[in-house]
Parts: structure tokens; C-alpha cells; sequence
């Protein structure tokens, strides 16, 4: 007898429907799996024989062929085992083939039958929606991430049993409990107005996001560069639902979304740690899963030490930064990954940390210029904004007066983002950040005065081309935020404040 | 032939015994003619270095010594009139000197300014000021062409006209350190000279620093001491000055600034304190200084905001953060108002982002 269970595999962030089929039938006993089956997927075998005997269901001393279809994609994942044990029965003939219509079933499952999660659900359930089915029975620790999904039933089993109850259609399995997809009001628990003095970075941050530029912050340890890193986040537009879903999809493909109870909508804050590899950042594995440039989609991915990371790493960067998705390729296929963030990145000025603090800094020129070397041009380049953070006064620290909240900031952020985007219709991009090459003589026109002043700055600070136009971008946010049409020379003047060091800039200007 | 220079290009003979041999043997022919048994007994090296000697007699001394004086270098030893008759007189005079440039003379008065390698903006201004001053008057200035305080020195005898000299710790073709190469063209360029114990080729070898300390010693009538910590190359100049009679100053340093420890010590020892640059000039017998180029803020008018930044600043840098805290000025503003205090080059920029006043 023939039968056929619906289920999926997760390939990148997306999922695939993968139908298990079995056939029982006279022949030498032998329990047979097929289909392209990643070494996971073959164990189930046994986990499937044990359980279903364990449940009191002896296997017939016949040919049993179970198929995975399409076959031309490689079965991955432990949440084969429900299905291949329903499509035993079924082709037993211990489940109605009727029952199955219209039905997905995911999960692992334990030898003496209960269930176990799986990560992926929540793409899985949207897919297995758009494919029209119209009920999913999956483990109970994923059944909050499955009901995020509206308008396809959910049920909870944590055994075989309860699989096979829900399917006879006895009461038994327990539903998902209905859950608020619209945004929860929740406050960010962080905010700018924990902040006292650093007006510099504030502002930074805030010319930053708005225009969507990556931000560089130099400083001695102490400074306060995490703490303001981690409230960037805060002054970010919030998620669309369609960015809700993207994000939430990653993290559930990471396995890391089962204790939530609804859609991501904070936009992510990763930071992290230098000593991370290449494909830690970008992705990895023999199955691709999602690095920390994709955790860190639609929102910040924060470099502390940037200097510390390996070399190879941070080069692993540059083209995400540009393409806003990163593509791994592996023997059984290529997988895409979004990968759409700010990076804001810290580092200290120099090993000691306290250059050009003469009183306390003693590394040699060249140290400090070795130390800024590290960091390669190309990913530099891709930096609009590069502050300085010096330690806080005491008084600072010491200061009552209340601070602006992320709030107030986010409103003026939303504003300059909102233009952007209308003068930027028709374009491939929608951030200043983001204008092109030939682009940028168009919306970032000058006076002549301006362009002789720029030419003198040019001159003086010896910049290259990017870095010149890196500060015509800045200057064009500068004056989207005052909403002005017009760059002034005091947008210009404050952008100039804003360009990256360099090494040769990261010298003191002396003869 | 060359036989001093021959004398200085045997691997492994260092200056101390050169001049212990010249004392038996009389001059560097001599030498050149003494024989293996003749070498031995003077018990000054052991038995391979004699053969390196013997063998070093073989090599194409002549033509290297040729190719050197077209390269535009000289040679000169102390058999010779023009060596510097100053430091004939110090302890372990090098035996050769060789150099780029004019050679060095006594004519005037000479004045090492010495110092940190890693100074303040303050002090590379002071050492600017005082190495320009002075040579407005006609010194000379010496000093080691390091970054910092020695450049800064260099760089103000330089602008103001005069003339100056490196003496370096590597061979006199080689700059170093190398971000100093503008330093070495212009000193080349003005009429100075640059000058080296050590053979053309030479690397940069740190022995080799502290020694060469001891002939800027020698060849400055008074040394100056700008910045420099506690335990720094800049007292070692100034132990082997006291050693050969030079009078020392220093300019004085804030308590508690570890660039000033140095100095402040050396004041405490009783070194001459340098709290007025026409006075020093008096000091040092110098025809007093033009004020041409001390700027007064009083000769410009500023607007009331720009002066309230200037009021901010200080010789030391100050971060952008910290002038947004002091003036509670917007972004903007003090962005702007920066900009015009360097037009009008009442302050400088010496790092990104943070602003120094200029002297």
C-alpha cells in the first residue's frame, strides 16, 4: 500500500516541500530509505523502527521503501522522523490516507516516541501556507513560532500518539495559543538618554542612521563606544511586516527564535567577538547556516576592536556591504542570505589605546601607524563616518541634565529617511549612503565657492577620490536633516569632521 | 689611498680600538703597513680578527672610496685639518666622520636641541621656536633628525634660514628614520649637512644611537633639552655633555607631565631654565631676536564666538567632544567657527578631530 506525508527541508533562509512517500509491500523484509538523504536523515531509520514498536506498532515482515521526493535535492535536518513514521503507518495501513491530505508534519522524535523541535519552522509553516495546506502538526516548543503564521491551523503533539490522535481527529492535541502578530508596544529597554555627554558620537550616530552610513569610532578604552553602539538600534525606523518576516526567518532557520512570541520586531544588535572566522561572519557550514552579517539584517552589526579581527574576516565583509546579501556556494547548491546592515565598528587608536594622549600614550609612530594598517582600505572605504571618542570627563558622567531619548532622535531620523527615499524614486538605491559614483555630481551639487573651498580641503588633507565624495554624501545627510535643499558650507564644514583617518591622516600633521 | 677609510671599513674593529692602535702605530698607514706578528703583539684582538685585518688589506677599498666621494660624500679622519677640532677634545672621538653636505665648521656658535622622539604638539612648538630663534642670530643648530622634539628643532633652524646639521646613528646616505626624508633633503638643500661615525650603508642599529649621542654632545657649544621622560636618550646627551664641559638648558615642564620630568630633573640639577627665547639668545651672547614671528591674538579681530573657542584651546590638544562640552555649541556651529580659526591659522588641526592652538 502506497501513502504520502507532506513536510519540508530548509535550504538557505527559504524552505522547500518534500513529500515522504512509503510502500509496503511482499518481498524479503528489508526497511529501505531513498531520495538524496544526508547521513541525519538515514539514522532516522532506526529511530522510526524503535519508536513505532516502542508505541506498539510492530513492523510487517515485509519490503517497506520509503522515498523522498523531489530526489534531486540532498535531505538534511532532524525533523524527517515524524513523517517517515506516519507514512510507515499509513502504508500499513494504520492511518486514513485521507487524513493526510492537506497536512504537514515536521519533527524529531525520541525512541520512545515523544517529540522533539526543530529549527526552520516558521519558514517551513509560510511556505506550507502558500502551498495551501491547511493544518500543521508540529512539536510543542515550535508551535508559538508556527502560529506566527496566520491563517493555517497548528497543533502541538509531543509523541507519536498525540501525532496520530490529532490525525484521527480525536481532541487530544494541543493548539497553539493565538498569537499578537501587530506590534506589541514594547519599549526598547535601551536608550539614548542613558547617555551622558559624548554629544559627538550621538550626533554621529544619528547623521549615521539617517542616512544610512557605516560609522567608524576611535577611541581610548572606557569610552563609552558599546554602550552607544548597542542604542543605535533604537533611533532605526521600525521593521515593516515584510522585514518582520525576512528577520524572523533568519533567526528561526538559526534555531534561534523558539522562546519568543512574536515576529523580530527590534531590529538586531550582533557584536561579535574578534576573534570570530570568516564564516562565522558570513555563513557556514557543510549546509549553509546564517552568519552574524545575516543575524544582523536590518540592523547593526557591531565591530568592537576592529583592529583585533582576523584579516581574512574582515574582508569576507566588502562584498555584503555593497550587494546587501551574501551568497555561499556549496557542492549541493548555492544559498542566499540577506545580509542588509550598518556597520558600526570601534576600535582604539592605537595598542595602548590612549594616542595622540601624549601623557599616557608611549607606542611609537610607527606602532600607531602599523595598528591603523590592519584594518584593509577597501573595507575603510566603505566607511562614511569616522569619529573620534574620547574618554568622559568626569562631569560628563556626573550630569543630571536629562539627555534626548532615542525617541525624539528616531523622529528626526524617520523625517530625513522619508525624504530620502522620495527624492531617490526611480533610483536603485534610497540612501545617501548609497548614490553612485556618477550619481553623486547630480544630488550633491555645489556653489562654486563650495567647490573651491572643497578644492582646498582636498588639497590639504590629501583625500582620494572616495574619500571626497564619502564627505559630499555626509554632507548631502547633513542637510537632508535640516531639511534643507541645498548643501551650505556649514553642512560641508561638519562633514569634513566626519571623514575616515587614514593612515597617512592618522599621523600629526607636522611638516 | 684612503687609509683611514680603509681603517673604518674592517668588520668588527669598533672605534675604541681603532683609536687605541692609531696611539701605538702612529697614523692609519702605519697601520695599513703593520704586519700578522706585529698585530698580534699589540694584544688588542684575537686571532681571527688579525686575519680579518690582513684580508681586509685585499679588498677594492680604492674604487669603493672612489664611488663614495662621487656619490657626493666625504670622508674626513682626525689626521686631517678640517676634522672638527671640538670633538678631538671629547672622550672616544670617532675617528672618521663621514657626511653629505657641508662639512662641518666651528665658525659659529653651535646649539644641540634634543629631546622626545613621541613629544607633545607643545613641545615640537617650543623646539620649532627656539631651533628658529636661535639660528635668526646665527647658530648652528645640532641634533639627531628623530621625530619629535629633534625634527622640530631641525625644522625651525631651517625655516628661519640657518643652517643646521643631523648626526645619525646610521650611515649618513641613510635616512632614518624615514619619515624624515623631507627633514634630510631640505638640510641637504639649505647649506647644512648631515654626518655619521658609521659607513654609508649602515643600518639603523640601536647600539648605535646613544653613541652617536656623544658627538652631538661634541660638536654643540650648549645643549637643550625640550621634552624628554625620565629615563630617555635625551639625558644620556646630556650626561656626555656635562662629561665634556657643555652648558645645558632645559625648558621647564608642568609637575606631573611625564614629558616634563626629564627637563624639570635636569633644572633641578641645576641646568639653565629657558623661560624667554630673546633672553636665552642673550644668554648665549646671540644678537637678540626680531619678534616678527610671534603672532599676538590681540592683532586680530575675532568675533565674540570664535574668540570663546580660541579662549578653549590650549596648547595641548583638545578633542572635538570635549570643545562641544566647554562651548555647548551645536555640531554645526563649532565645525564652522573651527574652520575659520584655521583659515585665519590661529589653530591647528595636528590629528583628526582634535585642535591645538598654533604659537
Amino acid at each position: 500500500m502506497y501513502s504520502v506525508v507532506s513536510t519540508a527541508i530548509i535550504h538557505g533562509i527559504e524552505s522547500i516541500p518534500v513529500f515522504v512517500e512509503a510502500d509496503v509491500c511482499d518481498g524479503l523484509p528489508v526497511f529501505e530509505m531513498v531520495g538524496f538523504l544526508a547521513a541525519e536523515v538515514k539514522e532516522s531509520k532506526e529511530r522510526v523502527r524503535t519508536a513505532l514498536r516502542n508505541a506498539g506498532y510492530v513492523l510487517p515482515a515485509k519490503r517497506i521503501t520509503v522515498n523522498f521526493s523531489p530526489a534531486n535535492i540532498r535531505k538534511s535536518g532532524s525533523g524527517f522522523d515524524i513523517p517517515i513514521a506516519v507514512a510507515v503507518l499509513a502504508a500499513m495501513g494504520v492511518v486514513a490516507p485521507q487524513s493526510l491530505a492537506g497536512t504537514f508534519l515536521i519533527g524529531e522524535m525520541g525512541l520512545n516516541g515523544k517529540t522533539q523541535p526543530v529549527s526552520g519552522i516558521l519558514p517551513m509553516v509560510a511556505e506550507a501556507k502558500r502551498q495551501g495546506i491547511g493544518r500543521c502538526i508540529v512539536p510543542p516548543d515550535n508551535v508559538r513560532e508556527a502560529g506566527l503564521v496566520s491563517g493555517i491551523e497548528i497543533f502541538a503533539a509531543d509523541s507519536l500518539g498525540a501525532v496520530l490522535a490529532i490525525l484521527r481527529g480525536e481532541p487530544g492535541g494541543i493548539c497553539g495559543p493565538p498569537i499578537n502578530i501587530e506590534e506589541t508596544g514594547e519599549e526598547h529597554k535601551l536608550d539614548f538618554a542613558d547617555i551622558h555627554g559624548q554629544k559627538l558620537l550621538k550626533r554621529a550616530c544619528e547623521v549615521a542612521v539617517s542616512g544610512m552610513h557605516n560609522l567608524l569610532m576611535m577611541g581610548p578604552p572606557g569610552a563609552g563606544k558599546t554602550m552607544i553602539a548597542a542604542r543605535i538600534p533604537t533611533i532605526m525606523p521600525p521593521l515593516t511586516a515584510d522585514e518582520q518576516m525576512e528577520l524572523s526567518k533568519i533567526y528561526s532557520v538559526s534555531g534561534l527564535f523558539r522562546k519568543r512570541e512574536h515576529l523580530m520586531q527590534e531590529r538586531p544588535f550582533r557584536a561579535p567577538h574578534h576573534t570570530i572566522t570568516m564564516q562565522g561572519l558570513s555563513g557556514g557550514g557543510v549546509v549553509p547556516k546564517p552568519g552574524e552579517i545575516s543575524l544582523a539584517h536590518k540592523g547593526v552589526l557591531f565591530l568592537d576592536e576592529l583592529a583585533e579581527f582576523q584579516k581574512n574576516a574582515l574582508d569576507v565583509l566588502r562584498q555584503p556591504m555593497e550587494e546587501k546579501t551574501v551568497r555561499l556556494v556549496r557542492l549541493h547548491g548555492s544559498y542566499d542570505f540577506p545580509a542588509d546592515f550598518m556597520l558600526v565598528a570601534a576600535m582604539n587608536p592605537c595598542k595602548c589605546g590612549y594616542y595622540p594622549d601624549m601623557q599616557r600614550c608611549r607606542c611609537s609612530a610607527q606602532s600607531v601607524s602599523r595598528y591603523i594598517g590592519k584594518i584593509s582600505k577597501p573595507l575603510l572605504d566603505r566607511i562614511d563616518i569616522c569619529v573620534e571618542a574620547p574618554q568622559l570627563l568626569f562631569r560628563e558622567l556626573n550630569e543630571t541634565q536629562a539627555e534626548e531619548t532615542s525617541k525624539e532622535i528616531r523622529t528626526r531620523v524617520l523625517e530625513t529617511q522619508q525624504l530620502q527615499r522620495e527624492r531617490y524614486r526611480g533610483e536603485d538605491f534610497s540612501y545617501n549612503s548609497q548614490i553612485t559614483g556618477v550619481k553623486v555630481k547630480e544630488y550633491c551639487c555645489l556653489s562654486q565657492k563650495q567647490e573651491d573651498y572643497m578644492g582646498q580641503i582636498y588639497q590639504k588633507l590629501n583625500l582620494t577620490a572616495r574619500s571626497y565624495h564619502k564627505v559630499l554624501k555626509v554632507a548631502r545627510t547633513l542637510a537632508d536633516l535640516e531639511q534643507s535643499r541645498d548643501i551650505s558650507m556649514a553642512h560641508l564644514k561638519e562633514a569634513v569632521c566626519y571623514r575616515s583617518v587614514d593612515r597617512q591622516f592618522w599621523e600629526a600633521a607636522r611638516d | 689611498m684612503n687609509y683611514a677609510y680603509w681603517l673604518t671599513t674592517i668588520p668588527g674593529i669598533g672605534n675604541l680600538r681603532i683609536l687605541r692602535l692609531l696611539a701605538m702605530a702612529g697614523c692609519a698607514r702605519e697601520v695599513y703597513g703593520l704586519s700578522k706578528k706585529q698585530l698580534e703583539k699589540t694584544h688588542l684582538f684575537r686571532p681571527e680578527e688579525v686575519e680579518c685585518i690582513l684580508a681586509s688589506k685585499n679588498g677594492d677599498h680604492e674604487r669603493e672610496y672612489h664611488k663614495l666621494i662621487e656619490s657626493g660624500m666625504y670622508v674626513c679622519s682626525m689626521e686631517e685639518e678640517a676634522y672638527p677640532q671640538r670633538l678631538r677634545d671629547i672622550a672616544n672621538p670617532p675617528f672618521v666622520l663621514f657626511g653629505r653636505g657641508k662639512p662641518f665648521s666651528a665658525a659659529k656658535k653651535t646649539v644641540a636641541i634634543v629631546g622626545a622622539r613621541q613629544c607633545s604638539e607643545y613641545g615640537y612648538a617650543v623646539a620649532k621656536e627656539i631651533g628658529g630663534a636661535l639660528s635668526a642670530c646665527g647658530a648652528v643648530v645640532i641634533s639627531g633628525m628623530a621625530r619629535g622634539i629633534d625634527a622640530g628643532g631641525q625644522w625651525g633652524a631651517l625655516k628661519a634660514g640657518g643652517t643646521t646639521y643631523a648626526v645619525l646613528g646610521c650611515g649618513a646616505d641613510v635616512c632614518y628614520p624615514s619619515t624624515s626624508r623631507n627633514l634630510y633633503q631640505a638640510i641637504l638643500e639649505k647649506n647644512g649637512g648631515i654626518l655619521s661615525e658609521y659607513p654609508p650603508g649602515t643600518k639603523p642599529r640601536a647600539g648605535q644611537f646613544p653613541q652617536r649621542n656623544r658627538i652631538i654632545a661634541g660638536l654643540s657649544d650648549v645643549v637643550i633639552v625640550v621634552e624628554a621622560r625620565k629615563k630617555s636618550g635625551s639625558l644620556i646627551t646630556v650626561d656626555l655633555a656635562l662629561e665634556q664641559g657643555k652648558d645645558i638648558y632645559a625648558v621647564p615642564g608642568r609637575i606631573h607631565d611625564a614629558l616634563g620630568e626629564g627637563c624639570n630633573y635636569l633644572i633641578s640639577q641645576g641646568a639653565g631654565i629657558i623661560f624667554d627665547v630673546e633672553l636665552l639668545a642673550k644668554d648665549l651672547n646671540l644678537s637678540p631676536v626680531s619678534d616678527a614671528h610671534t603672532q599676538n591674538l590681540n592683532n586680530f579681530s575675532l568675533e565674540k564666538e570664535e574668540r570663546l573657542v580660541y579662549s578653549c584651546l590650549d596648547l595641548q590638544p583638545k578633542s572635538l567632544e570635549e570643545l562641544l562640552e566647554k562651548t555647548q555649541y551645536s555640531m554645526q556651529q563649532l565645525a564652522v567657527l573651527l574652520d575659520g580659526l584655521i583659515q585665519k591659522e590661529l589653530i591647528a588641526e595636528n590629528f583628526k578631530n582634535y585642535y591645538v592652538k598654533r604659537l
